[in-house]
């Protein structure tokens, strides 16, 4: 103790080191009398911190695995589809801003959901480190919304990335003002809906990994749900085809054409079948969940507004209850 | 209700939080758990600054009290205020200012101290830089040095420990809000918290509440005593005015008790035999002059002498007017000891 060193709100002399017995002298206390952040300020660093762990960053080595394979299977076909334009000048791209490719992007967003979600709330639960948090000037409101914010933004990247490095190779093949004007006004809202599976996954898997703490049944209560309502999706609507009016034929029935709406996945594939429709680019929409919305389109759009509106409820309620013990 | 009359200032140090009348300051503070459980019961208090214990039964309602403070859980009625802010409208302000150390494990295992207490640097509103800079600080004051860059995982449960103070530390706190510090340590460790507690105290000008179920170790460290059971007061007042009527000091010798008994009598001392040994009361310094002496006149073969207090939790029975007051802790048996002295 070195008592004449310390007096409370002055710097103390830094300590002269000794090199023999590596000890480090008592310098004293030092007060903090600079900038200070506001809310505002802790918020951002939370979700800055957040937004590293989706990716592992700030972890080993093993943590980084999974999401940078993912972010790189991601973008792969935008390579591709680089590659192949710059081959064969004049083909036409074979990979949409809309869409991108479905199935790839189905599965590639289920495992990277299922995976880091629990990263960034269910290592909080399980290690108990939330009465930290809420022992700081934060509100109670602020740490799920950082979470949201920070999980939001990685599932963009995992989303927009590849749409922008396809945008990028499609670009450079392009020769005018017009041909690259015509690129970017259809990017536009392939960028949009991406944005719309970034906010629904992204919530979705937050609120379920919130529920536990273990990361195992975190990963379970995530993964299981999303896979078999998506399969789910897809056989009621076959057999919504099959049994009570073929495809073929006129109007699809009510079941094949809401069967869509039990799947996050085909939600969003009905959402831009939905708002394809007036555009007559229908075919799109077909390909990417091979599910139909027959006159149901709308009913996509509210249940995506509502389901979405619900789940941000759902997840800042968890956090309003959540004991701090 | 009993509240006491308390110092108004630690004299030791008057720069010590001046403008602040009281540090903690609880009206009628009640908590309801539903319709049964009540953890708080009518709760009246004032904490002056320097280094508080807030002693209690497991379940005495200590945690439920830092909490309420912290803003954390809003009482069911009555009012409290932590450094002239209520906790009810102000919590966010006192959060600014309040450094807290939770009683259970609470540290991520896979990252490390200085990532850690960086972080949670970083959530108390440091920027960057200075939040880097203050953890390393914090982390050696509570003297963890090349071991910060491991991973938590690794750490034993005293290092822990210190993270968990550190991280507490770490915004420049005014206050210091401390759950069960010593949970889990072996002795040797509990001195080594207790002191940097003291420490803390002392040198930083931090105040500090420090709760716990062990009297024993609190009563080392501590300026001031609270004491609930139950969720009421029990008893508020100054250390030493709780201890100093009562100190003794236990004399043990191998042989010779009854002479020994004799030779202090004839030195006016009034001993008393207890178990094995002699109970003197402590007035003064001399009084271990005294016994050095006439056991060395006695050639006698001294096995202890210590300085020991009664059970604190049988003074609080005593004075308390209140009904349902403390049982006895856990260890706060005829084991406690300060500033023991073995001989052989």
């Amino acid at each position: 103790m070195s008592a004449d060193l310390t007096s409370p709100g002055q710097p103390a002399t830094p300590p002269a080191a000794t090199n023999g017995g590596g000890v480090i002298h008592d310098i004293g206390y030092r007060r903090y009398d600079a900038e200070r952040h506001g809310r505002p300020g802790i918020v951002a660093a939370l979700t800055w911190h957040s937004f590293r762990a989706a990716f592992g960053l700030g972890r080993g080595a093993k943590a980084k695995i999974f999401p940078v394979l993912l972010f790189v299977l991601m973008c792969l076909p935008a390579v591709v589809n680089a590659v192949g334009l710059a081959i064969r000048p004049g083909s036409q791209p074979v990979v949409s801003y809309d869409a991108y490719i479905p199935s790839l992007r189905t599965v590639a967003m289920l495992i990277f959901v299922a995976l880091e979600a629990p990263n960034l709330v269910s290592a909080d639960l399980r290690n108990h480190m939330l009465p930290l948090y809420f022992a700081r000037p934060i509100r109670r409101i602020d740490y799920p919304l950082a979470k949201l914010i920070a999980f939001v933004l990685a599932c963009l990247v995992m989303v927009e990335v590849p749409l922008l490095l396809l945008y990028l190779g499609n670009v450079t093949q392009q020769h005018g003002p017009s041909q690259v004007l015509e690129q970017t006004l259809q990017l536009g809202p392939g960028l949009l809906y991406g944005g719309a599976w970034a906010l629904l996954l992204a919530s979705i898997g937050l609120l379920l990994a919130s529920a536990t703490g273990k990361r195992v049944f975190a990963i379970c209560a995530i993964g299981i749900p999303l896979f078999f309502s998506y399969i789910l999706a897809h056989v009621l609507s076959h057999v919504g085809e099959q049994a009570f009016g073929p495809a073929g034929l006129g109007e699809p029935s009510a079941l094949a054409s809401l069967a869509g709406l039990i799947s996050p996945f085909t939600l969003l594939g009905g959402v831009l079948h939905w708002l394809q429709a007036p555009r007559g680019e229908n075919v799109q929409a077909q390909m990417i969940q091979a599910t139909t919305i027959g006159h149901y389109g709308w009913v996509y759009g509210a249940v995506f507004v509502v389901l979405t509106a619900a789940v941000i409820g759902g997840l800042i309620a968890r956090y309003r209850k959540v004991g701090v013990a | 209700m009993i509240v006491q009359p308390m110092r108004e200032q630690d004299p030791r140090d008057p720069a010590r939080e001046p403008e602040v009348g009281a540090v903690v300051e609880a009206r009628g503070l009640t908590k309801r758990y539903g319709t049964t459980v009540t953890a708080l019961d009518n709760l009246s208090v004032s904490v002056q600054a320097g280094i508080t214990g807030l002693v209690g039964a497991n379940g005495a309602g200590k945690s439920t009290l830092i909490k309420i403070l912290l803003g954390l859980l809003e009482p069911t009625s009555g009012s409290a205020h932590v450094l002239g802010r209520d906790c009810v409208r102000d919590g966010f302000a006192i959060r600014m200012l309040t450094g807290y150390m939770p009683e259970h494990d609470c540290l991520a295992p896979d990252v490390s101290a200085t990532e850690l207490v960086t972080h949670f640097g970083r959530m108390s509103g440091l920027p960057v830089t200075a939040a880097r800079e203050r953890a390393a600080d914090s982390l050696r004051h509570v003297g963890l040095y090349e071991e910060r860059y491991r991973q938590i995982a690794t750490y034993s449960t005293g290092m822990k420990q210190r993270v968990k103070l550190a991280q507490a530390l770490v915004g420049d706190p005014r206050l210091l809000l401390l759950d069960e510090p010593t949970n889990g340590l072996d002795p040797a460790g509990r001195t080594a918290m207790l002191d940097l507690i003291a420490r803390i105290g002392s040198e930083f000008g931090i105040s500090i509440v420090v709760a716990s179920h062990l009297l024993g170790e609190i009563e080392q460290i501590c300026d001031h005593l609270v004491a609930i059971d139950g969720g009421r007061l029990l008893r508020a007042d100054t250390i030493s005015s709780v201890t100093k009527a009562t100190a003794v000091l236990l004399i043990e010798v191998e042989e010779g008790t009854e002479q020994l008994l004799a030779a202090l009598s004839a030195r006016g001392l009034s001993p008393a035999s207890y178990q094995r040994g002699l109970l003197v009361r402590l007035t003064s310094d001399e009084v271990y002059d005294a016994v050095r002496d006439s056991v060395a006149a006695l050639g006698l073969p001294l096995r202890r002498m210590e300085q020991r207090r009664h059970r604190i939790e049988e003074l609080f029975r005593a004075d308390a007017t209140v009904d349902g007051v403390a049982e006895p802790g856990p260890t706060a048996g005829p084991d406690q000891t300060t500033g023991a002295a073995r001989v052989r």
